[in-house]
């Protein structure tokens, strides 16, 4: 049965429980991001040898040896693989082979860049997707639900890198009200930032509307109707509140998929990003920038799927009482 | 094609964008956005990716070149014609067949102020030699030690007999550095703020999205035409044509023909292609299997059209080689023609050799190469070998193609050379001799013109041992001999500026319209 849409009062142990789960969590999360640390520190090391890259072909074994000794690359993988580990706590991410610099430096410059794009897209994403989630739910089965549908379903099944590409024709090249790429201010974060939002419009408004839907078919609002409560008044007080939890869900979900999605964004439209970062690390077999990228990005989930859950304690007392 | 309407538009949205700060949300990069801090004439170059750092002696690569040859100097140049010029070196001789010595220009400061005497170079070549400067830079191999022997002469001293070395100085090898900016400032304090002697001053890099600098109004080779030079890293060459059609860009570097292609027809733009000296080639594997008869290899350079090849597939923005060598390089013997492209003959060569239905092989190339490799795959299968594509990411190819294991990347790959010291010995150096690192072909005749070429000090000599190679290249067939490719840029009305053959972009000589 359904809860009734009035707050429920904290029991005593609620507030222990929580920090025990809390303590749970970041445990795990801290294990989580060992076995991702070991995994990315020996993956990277299996796809090629920074050294080739850096040097040109016609370069000498000897200078290849020597180049190799200098960025310590020559010591046994173990020894590369307890520094790497030991250095973690304190966040001594290694020194970038490719740009001479600490990975962290490096790592931390392009942080604001990606939570820009990526916060712009998932507002973008919220803003549009709730209107539409509900107006498809309240108008369920008519015109305009499918009319919505018809429209979320081309936003999810068309590629981020085409819509880049088509609206940078349309709004940079064709009628010049925005620039094509780079990075200043606002109007650089347009474009990209809709581009990166269209899929995740297409997933909330969707999960939204079915969630809303069997709500709105559940005995309490048929109670509420019959108390004579307006269409209005049902969805936005009790409907959405009851609906909210697998939409907060799968917001946070997005959140990582947004900033996975910002790799081929930033590419496109030249953002000065960690995705773009992480690619160029990667072609460049730039180890230590790798590794801690892909921690970065691990860590990212982990701590976005922490609040997730601990939003639900919060919204939804059941799951409270059950934990 | 940007009309005034279309610019106030585009201003006024900027302006807007700048009166709201608090949207345009922190971050260190947003503080010096592109609507600040440009005065006077800008020139703004979009290549694919920023420079790996910004000492020079710690790169090599293309991107980091293009940016750094801007703001320093070497100790020889190229002219317009692409012959060796007077740098921070005046003039060049060798005492002896060990010592290379340098006489320099009088007068010239770094950014600092500091003098660029025989002390800056000589301090310069040595740090780039010692190992602690992890230095990518290759190709002073021979070279021990530079020493200054009195204020305006430089002396290298080399292991062996480099006949090039004035040439190799054209390049990063030959960079000048300041001595006591370094000692000031580390090595680390350099490659964020680089000084150097160039016609630009370093001015602000933010990475991946922009390198600003400034016209250095004390060049010895006199002031540029304008005022800023910009460069954008674009990774992605559809939106780098968006940019510059929607004039965010003034030139877009580096591109290939087919992606130059998508902007032909568009007005106020257009795709200039200028000759190039990156040189392809396909590498035989002459140790094994039907490649070891010379006949197969003769028949292969038969069978693959190149004019065609360049035509179908490069949108004819490359030229065909005879042999290996860039048309620019010294070395090069214009009596020696290409192969004729004949089927039938390719054909019949193959039956002689014992092939008369052809056989399978593989040939490898880089990603990047798809469309030329599936083309010559085309071509070569008319005359009956079949030859399997397979394509390998950039990483994996240069591990393979420098492994100790020379058919690490199959009976055939797909290569190219930038011969950037413009002399053939650059294109043979590691593919010709029997005990380079890349060869697969064991010829005694071309071990001597090697040596013969590399070690005499005498152009002429030299120039003997070149042409003598290029023809037993041709009859030998090694290799299969295909193309130089064209530099190819996408421009707005604004520049006027010819690149060198090598196709670096230094962009002193560029002239800007307001």
């Amino acid at each position: 049965m359904s809860a009734p849409a009035v707050p429920a009062t904290r029991p005593p142990a609620a507030s222990t429980g929580i920090l025990r789960a809390v303590a749970t969590k970041v445990v795990t999360a801290i294990v989580v991001l060992f076995f991702v640390a070991t995994a990315a520190f020996f993956l990277v090391r299996l796809s090629g040898d920074p050294v080739k890259l850096i040097l040109p072909p016609d370069a000498t074994a000897g200078q290849e040896a020597t180049l190799r000794a200098s960025l310590g690359l020559d010591r046994p993988l173990l020894t590369q693989y307890l520094d790497f580990l030991g250095g973690l706590p304190r966040l001594q991410l290694g020194t970038s082979l490719v740009y001479d610099q600490p990975v962290a430096e490096v790592l931390f410059s392009r942080v604001p860049a990606t939570l820009e794009l990526a916060g712009a897209a998932l507002v973008i994403a919220v803003l549009l997707a709730i209107p539409a989630g509900t107006f498809a739910a309240v108008r369920r089965g008519r015109a305009g639900d499918s009319g919505v549908m018809t429209g979320v379903l081309i936003g999810q099944s068309t590629p981020a890198f085409w819509v880049g590409i088509l609206l940078i024709l349309l709004f940079a090249v064709q009628w010049q009200v925005l620039p094509a790429s780079g990075y200043g201010g606002l109007d650089h974060l347009v474009l990209p930032a809709v581009t990166l939002a269209v899929y995740s419009v297409a997933v909330i408004a969707r999960l939204l509307r079915s969630s809303l839907i069997d709500v709105l078919g559940s005995d309490f609002i048929r109670t509420a109707r019959a108390k004579g409560l307006g269409t209005g008044g049902i969805v936005l007080a009790h409907g959405m509140r009851n609906a909210a939890l697998p939409v907060i869900t799968v917001v946070g979900l997005e959140v990582g998929s947004l900033l996975g999605g910002a790799i081929l964004t930033e590419q496109v439209f030249s953002w000065p990003g960690l995705g773009r970062l992480t690619v160029e690390a990667i072609q460049n077999r730039d180890f230590p920038l790798v590794q801690a990228a892909v921690l970065f990005f691990a860590a990212t989930f982990v701590v976005v799927n922490l609040l997730v859950d601990l939003s639900y304690t919060l919204l939804d007392p059941r799951v409270r009482v059950t934990s | 094609m940007a009309g005034p309407s279309h610019l106030s538009r585009r201003t006024a949205l900027r302006l807007g964008g700048l009166a709201l700060p608090a949207l345009a949300l922190p971050g260190a990069l947003t503080a010096c956005g592109t609507a600040t801090g440009s005065q006077g004439r800008v020139l703004r170059v979009a290549q694919t990716a920023d420079p790996k750092t910004l000492d020079p002696q710690r790169q090599g690569d293309l991107f980091s070149m293009n940016v750094l040859i801007n703001l320093f100097d070497t100790l020889t140049t190229r002219d317009p014609d692409n012959r060796l010029a007077p740098g921070l070196a005046l003039s060049w001789s060798a005492p002896d067949p060990l010592t290379w010595r340098f006489r320099l220009r009088p007068g010239v400061c770094f950014h600092n102020g500091e003098p660029c005497d025989a002390h800056a170079v000589a301090f310069s070549l040595n740090r780039l030699l010692d190992p602690a400067t992890k230095s990518p830079i290759v190709e002073l191999r021979y070279v021990r030690r530079a020493v200054a022997v009195d204020a305006l002469t430089v002396d290298l001293q080399c292991s062996q007999p480099d006949p090039i070395i004035p040439a190799k100085v054209s390049l990063f090898g030959g960079v000048a550095v300041p001595p006591g900016y370094l000692k000031q400032v580390g090595s680390a304090g350099f490659a964020k703020h680089p000084v150097g002697t160039g016609p630009f001053t370093f001015e602000q890099f933010q990475r991946d999205h922009q390198l600003r600098m400034r016209a250095n109004p004390r060049y010895w080779g006199g002031r540029p035409d304008y005022d800023e030079l910009v460069f954008l890293p674009m990774p992605e060459p559809s939106s780098a044509l968006a940019s510059l059609q929607s004039d965010e860009v003034d030139i877009v570097a580096g591109l290939t023909p087919d992606a130059a292609l998508q902007i032909q027809g568009y007005r106020g733009v257009e795709i200039r292609h200028y000759p190039g000296i990156r040189t392809s080639y396909l590498s035989l594997d002459t140790t094994q299997g039907p490649l070891r008869d010379v006949r197969v290899r003769q028949a292969l350079n038969h069978a693959v059209d190149v004019p065609l090849l360049i035509k179908a597939v490069l949108d004819g923005k490359a030229r065909e080689v005879p042999t290996m060598f860039p048309r620019e390089s010294f070395g090069f013997d214009p009596s020696v023609a290409p192969y004729t492209r004949d089927l039938g003959l390719a054909k019949k060569l193959l039956a002689d050799a014992g092939f008369p239905d052809g056989f399978d092989t593989t040939l490898t190339a880089q990603t990047t190469d798809a469309n030329v490799a599936e083309a010559i795959s085309g071509l070569l299968a008319r005359a009956g070998v079949r030859a399997r594509v397979e394509l390998v990411d950039t990483g994996t190819y240069s591990s393979r193609l420098t492994s100790s294991n020379r058919g690490a990347l199959g009976p055939i790959y797909l290569a190219a050379s930038t011969g950037w010291t413009l002399d053939a010995e650059s294109l043979v150096q590691s593919n010709v001799r029997h005990d380079r690192r890349q060869s697969r072909w064991h010829n005694a005749e071309a071990d001597r013109l090697v040596d013969a070429e590399e070690q005499s000090l005498d152009p002429a000599d030299r120039q003997r041992a070149f042409s003598g190679l290029q023809r037993l290249l041709k009859q030998e067939a090694p290799f299969v001999f295909l193309y130089q490719i064209d530099n190819i840029y996408a421009v707005d009305t604004k520049p006027r500026w010819q690149p060198g053959v090598v196709g670096v972009l230094a962009m002193a000589g560029a002239r800007v319209s307001a």
